[in-house]
């Protein structure tokens, strides 16, 4: 799991485009989208939120789009069949690495962009821990869309893949609003958790199964 | 020592039989060449053999459950936005490296060594493709096609490599349409017999 880890985190760390893209991504998302629908500071305040959901949604849709398919086009995807037998630490390690890599420096842009927005500092904390979490949901999801459809423009897969994140949006909003309100932030920060561990635990099982088809 | 047998195996893709009730076995210090025209089903074989593809019929029983393999098959598996070096950093663990390198100075690369993989020439990728297979010390190497793209030179130093490795008691399968100076069993997949 360890070697696996670390391939992926070299592989991703010396392609530029994959990583640094999601994050100008968001930045441009961020800054161009309140500007494009001429949201006023007092409206930003009130509608910041929807703003980091569309650039979460976005960036993970953009992160996520080549995760397997380069793999399976020059063939180390069946080479790594044969060490491991399956695709499932390959799956769990590379979710991982995106989301360390991607997901996480993606929630600490999030984050100042809700201080910037009025959240309070003391609520730092909680915005980035919320965004961390969402990421690894949206990850998880988009990354069985991107195997779905490897040999057909990965992009097709994660398309179709796009309904079951409307889930985790609601759920980002139901957070979001404990934190406005300052009530119920752990008991749905504990629920977030739980099926973070969950999606992450299983999902690269039903992945594994869609990238042996597709290797087949 | 026998590494594996396959049982009956067929193969069809959209009710066209590639190959039917092959029965075979490769044993070490054996190679088993396997030839055949065009779309006659080596590469799906050598991939069943792999198990990375599932026969429509018919079994692979090895002999032991972990059996190392050393595998390249049409696909060179090399990263085309890292140099060689870096390739070989991906592959190898450290105890490793230091002997890829040797085969990246044999073959001659390391005058690119430094330029991305997207940059060298197909036979050179298809050299350091193949540094995957030379640097490790499997107990079964499964080649598809190795000779293509390589120059004399280079097809010599893979040809008696693989002569060194067959006298060490290392499994040999591989497909060429240019005829390997090895001494095999041939598997002529036109013919369906050994």
């Amino acid at each position: 799991m360890f070697r696996l880890i670390k391939i992926e985190s070299f592989k991703l760390s010396n392609k530029l485009k994959s990583w640094l893209g999601p994050l100008l991504i968001t930045v441009l998302v961020l800054i161009a989208f309140p500007l494009s629908i001429d949201i006023s500071q007092y409206d930003l305040n009130r509608f910041y939120f929807s703003i980091i959901v569309v650039s979460l949604l976005m960036t993970a849709f953009v992160a996520t789009e080549g995760m397997f398919e380069e793999d399976f086009e020059d063939g180390s995807l069946e080479q790594e069949f044969l060490i491991e037998k399956d695709f499932y630490k390959v799956t769990l390690s590379k979710i991982l690495v995106y989301v360390c890599f991607i997901g996480i420096p993606i929630a600490f842009i999030g984050s100042l962009f809700s201080f910037a927005n009025g959240v309070a500092i003391g609520s730092f904390p909680k915005v980035f821990l919320l965004l961390s979490l969402s990421n690894l949901l949206l990850f998880n999801l988009f990354a069985f869309g991107n195997a779905l459809s490897i040999n057909k423009g990965a992009m097709l897969g994660v398309l179709s893949s796009l309904p079951f994140a409307l889930p985790v949006i609601i759920l980002l909003g139901r957070a979001i609003r404990t934190i406005q309100y300052g009530d119920g932030f752990l008991a749905i920060i504990t629920l977030m958790i739980g099926i973070g561990l969950v999606v992450s635990a299983i999902m690269p099982l039903i992945i594994s199964a869609a990238l042996k088809t597709h290797i087949d | 020592m026998k590494l594996f047998s396959a049982q009956n195996i067929s193969y069809s893709i959209n009710e066209k039989k590639l190959f039917h009730n092959l029965s075979f076995e490769a044993n070490s210090e054996d190679g088993l060449y396997i030839k055949g025209a065009n779309g006659s089903g080596k590469s799906t074989l050598l991939r069943i053999i792999l198990g990375i593809t599932s026969p429509s019929k018919g079994s692979i029983r090895y002999s032991t459950e972990d059996l190392d393999i050393s595998y390249l098959g049409h696909k060179n598996a090399i990263k085309n936005y890292l140099t060689p070096i870096q390739n070989l950093e991906l592959l190898f663990n450290n105890s490793k490296l230091t002997n890829a390198f040797k085969w990246l100075h044999k073959l001659e690369l390391t005058n690119v060594q430094d330029e991305l993989a997207a940059n060298l020439s197909f036979g050179q990728q298809k050299k350091l493709a193949l540094i995957r297979v030379l640097a490790e010390s499997p107990q079964m190497i499964v080649l598809d096609e190795p000779f293509v793209g390589l120059d004399k030179v280079t097809g010599d130093l893979l040809n008696n490599f693989l002569v060194e490795k067959l006298s060490e008691g290392v499994g040999l399968i591989l497909t060429s349409h240019i005829q390997p100076t090895i001494e095999c069993k041939v598997l002529d997949l036109g013919k369906e017999n050994v």
